[in-house]
């Protein structure tokens, strides 16, 4: 499925998720996709219907264990890891 | 980005005991500036003993930070270097740098948090603020990177 939406999700949904947003926002322009809605929120607020890809850090992963698509980032800060891992979620 | 971080609320300490003694000291300069409310050491304790310290980004960061009505009063950051590191969890990343965030809502500190992505996405530039010889000196290099 095409991915029109994604959501980047921390505890709090203000600093670690600001920052993945920013870098998903980079890669995005880098990789040559357009038109994609990309936010920032907590990980209560990740539902199914939320958006169509979740991106969380490595120490929130069994808190979006029920979501069906998710990047899990070993290192929020790599921003290589986070293009590998991007660009292989968008072709699916 | 002046406003977001004042002169005052960057500090060099040489050691903290433990990562609960981390966060009260990385938060104790937002509390004495009337930025939070003393609560707000609570709450990012709390969140850490909840989720995990997922705010530890990558080696040398920990980006302390809880929601905005966890007592958040105004708008601001607070960085504290540490001589020596600390870890949040036996098996994570040493620490060197506290950045501590408080936010008054979800949107307006982004121009700060793309100076902490310019910082630590670089080796070389987190190397440079954890070794700053002065606060003045690391207030400089982190306005510097917000100026991008």
């Amino acid at each position: 499925m095409e991915v029109k939406r994604i959501m980047c999700c921390c505890g709090s949904g203000l600093g670690s998720s600001m920052l993945v947003r920013m870098n998903v926002e980079k890669t995005l322009k880098n990789l040559g996709y357009t038109g994609i809605d990309v936010t920032h929120s907590s990980v209560s607020d990740a539902t199914e219907n939320a958006a169509d890809l979740f991106v969380v850090g490595k120490d929130l992963e069994q808190f979006v264990s029920s979501l069906p698509r998710v990047i899990i980032l070993d290192n929020i800060m790599d921003m290589t890891e986070l293009e590998t891992k991007l660009d292989a979620e968008m072709k699916k | 980005m002046k406003n977001m971080l004042q002169r005052e609320n960057v500090q060099i300490v040489e050691s903290v005991k433990d990562w609960i003694d981390a966060i009260h000291v990385g938060v104790q300069p937002l509390i004495d500036g009337g930025y939070v409310e003393a609560r707000y050491i609570d709450a990012i304790i709390e969140n850490t003993e909840k989720f995990g310290p997922y705010y530890v980004l990558c080696k040398d960061l920990a980006l302390l930070h809880a929601s905005s009505e966890q007592g958040v009063l105004k708008k601001q950051l607070a960085i504290t270097i540490l001589r020596q590191p600390v870890r949040f969890k036996p098996d994570g990343f040493d620490v060197r740098l506290l950045v501590t965030l408080a936010a008054s809502d979800s949107e307006s500190h982004m121009q700060a948090m793309q100076a902490v992505s310019n910082i630590f996405t670089d080796e070389k530039r987190i190397e440079q603020l954890a070794t700053a010889k002065t606060a003045d000196d690391a207030y400089t290099q982190f306005i510097a990177a917000a100026n991008e």
